[in-house]
């Protein structure tokens, strides 16, 4: 049965998870409209051809389809690219500030017969600002995002790829080596980057400060006194400045416990052009957030401007929120009311005015129905009343009575 | 909260146990025979489970293991996004071709591999040019060419006993295979001590 309706990668979220996803859900839309965020919803599908070109995104993990007319259209497999279409298309000065927030479904690892498919995200995204208080603020609104549940546990790792590409500018590596070195630094793989400096007969000092590169994280001001000590170029002392603009930024906020650093990012596969950072909690094996600036994308939909956001993957959240017992169990009382047909009148009342806060069920008094009930899980902690021709028979107290 | 290890099954675990102890970690529950599953020392500030190679990096990738031990073939053949930290001076061995002496491989005609490792084997012949039909196999990949399943095979030698014996010979090698250690990308950055440790594994 479940073999030949299940999907692998695709989830069902029950009852269970439901209330307390739009629980999360209601939370995060709160916080970032009182930001100032206005709450935007991208659309499920996107041209094909669109991803033609990109480095950022691998067209074998897209789920693609034909629509009528024979366009070949894909589910989106990113929020932020069609957040930044809808910002390019209905605002046109590159300057006005936009802030989109958004929580949606995107759809992507189709190449990987068990991986996730199907994940639910929330996410906000900054239009017009370039500014290192622009990444501030929204780092800033990450680390709220998890604060808010009551996680205290997690860091958002900091990074900036201007650092790393400033140097390998400087290399004239082509295509297919950069993406080689970016790998082997985006991994902290030292024994094959240093086997790769030495083939390629990278000289010095680049060759010492690349292999510095992969141990560049931890605290922020153990990590930029060590960038500023090996920055070779105006462009690598910048992005020193910039970092540490941010680090300050936080600490108005009191939130600087919360960074960390690590240079080690890098823009391989992605689209980002400046900070880049992600969220970890302390025994959730994978990253629950990302993002970074991406001052490029919005070339790509004809207007040029300067953006920064991040996403959070809500079912990850879901789940440690779950296992640490995070979330609030909001279960009304259940009432259930066995009647008969001849009292039915009187049962409708009872319950209509036992709804006000409580859920209220009836059920026709017929043999074994009490044992069916008190059989199925989702009416455990009950409470059971019969209701006779002259009195009440209380059947099963339940846990709320 | 302790680290954990994945360690891949065999000889190379071996090792690994015996740089724990050298660097003052005593398993009191472990040894080869044991049944149990997961060990722990005796001060509880790490443990280790063994699993078959390939799943290594699939319990690192996850945080379900911290760090793990698995030589670079397997890395190779299962990417996982993980960080591969160092390079041990452990489980070395090379990744190479081997046929009886007497095959030849003509670029035109198709030549059936069998291996471990098919991804790798695939982007070999691929660089190549050289038509291929692959044939996965879980163990024993020596006695392919042996039975006539297969021209050759793409599997680890390490001394090349089980290849003379079989009367094969190594036709090529595609690269140099160590251990690596591995160390999943949120654990790196939360957990204490963590770094503390490597950097212990790194100086032995």
């Amino acid at each position: 049965m479940l073999a030949s309706y299940t999907i692998d990668g695709f989830e069902n979220i029950k009852y269970q998870g439901f209330g307390k996803l739009k629980f999360i859900e209601n939370r995060l839309s709160e916080l970032y409209e009182r930001y100032g965020y206005c709450q935007v919803e991208p659309p499920t599908f996107e041209n094909y051809d669109f991803y033609y070109d990109r480095q950022d995104v691998d067209r074998n993990e897209l789920f693609k389809l034909i629509s009528s007319t024979g366009k070949v259209l894909a589910l989106k497999p990113d929020a932020t690219l069609p957040v930044a279409r809808m910002a390019a298309i209905n605002h046109h000065d590159p300057q006005e500030i936009i802030k989109f927030s958004y929580q949606t479904n995107i759809y992507k690892d189709f190449s990987s017969p068990s991986a996730k498919k199907e994940t639910t995200q929330a996410g906000i995204e900054y239009f017009g600002g370039a500014g290192p208080a622009c990444e501030a603020e929204i780092i800033a609104l990450a680390m709220m995002s998890l604060l808010l549940f009551g996680i205290k546990d997690f860091k958002i790792d900091l990074g900036h790829v201007g650092f790393i590409t400033s140097l390998l500018d400087k290399l004239y590596l082509d295509g297919e080596e950069q993406a080689e070195i970016l790998g082997y630094i985006e991994n902290k793989n030292l024994g094959d980057l240093e086997n790769f400096i030495a083939a390629k007969k990278i000289p010095q000092p680049y060759a010492d400060i690349i292999m510095e590169l992969p141990r560049l994280y931890g605290s922020p001001k153990k990590v930029l006194e060590r960038m500023r000590s090996i920055s070779v170029s105006p462009r690598m002392e910048a992005v020193v400045g910039r970092l540490e603009n941010i680090y300050d930024y936080l600490k108005d906020l009191g939130l600087e416990e919360y960074l960390s650093f690590d240079i080690g990012f890098t823009n391989r596969m992605n689209y980002y052009t400046g900070t880049i950072f992600k969220g970890y909690i302390t025994g959730l094996g994978e990253p629950v957030i990302s993002g970074g600036r991406y001052d490029g994308l919005s070339a790509t939909f004809g207007i040029d401007r300067p953006a920064c956001g991040f996403s959070m993957d809500l079912i990850g959240l879901l789940d440690y929120l779950n296992q640490n017992a995070l979330l609030p169990e909001s279960e009304v009382p259940k009432f259930i009311l066995l009647y008969d047909e001849k009292n039915r009148k009187e049962a409708f009342k009872i319950c209509e005015a036992l709804r006000k806060d409580r859920s209220a069920e009836m059920f026709l008094n017929a043999p074994g129905i009490v044992e069916k009930i008190l059989k199925n899980p989702h009416y455990k902690g009950s409470q059971i009343v019969r209701l006779g021709e002259t009195s009440c028979e209380i059947v099963e107290r339940g846990d709320w009575s | 909260m302790s680290i954990r290890f994945a360690l891949a099954k065999g000889r190379v675990a071996n090792q690994v146990i015996d740089v724990f102890e050298k660097l003052g970690y005593v398993f009191p529950d472990y040894s080869k025979d044991s049944r149990k599953l997961v060990f722990t020392d005796k001060t509880g500030e790490i443990s280790f489970f063994l699993v078959k190679s390939p799943d290594v990096p699939v319990y690192v990738e996850k945080g379900t293991a911290d760090v793990g031990i698995v030589g670079r073939d397997i890395l190779l053949e299962h990417p996982a996004d993980v960080y591969e930290l160092l390079n041990l001076d452990i489980g070395k061995c090379r990744m190479c071709v081997a046929a009886y002496p007497e095959t030849s491989f003509n670029y035109d005609t198709k030549i059936v591999v069998a291996s471990k490792y098919p991804k790798i084997a695939q982007d070999y012949f691929n660089g190549l040019d050289q038509p291929t039909e692959m044939i996965y196999l879980g163990g024993s990949v020596e006695l392919a060419p042996v039975l006539g399943l297969a021209d050759c095979i793409v599997d680890i030698v390490e001394t090349g006993n089980t290849l003379k014996e079989n009367g094969l010979v190594v036709k090529d090698v595609l690269f140099d295979i160590s251990s690596r250690l591995i160390v999943n990308k949120v654990s790196l950055k939360t957990k204490e001590g963590l770094l503390e440790l490597i950097e212990k594994f790194e100086k032995i």
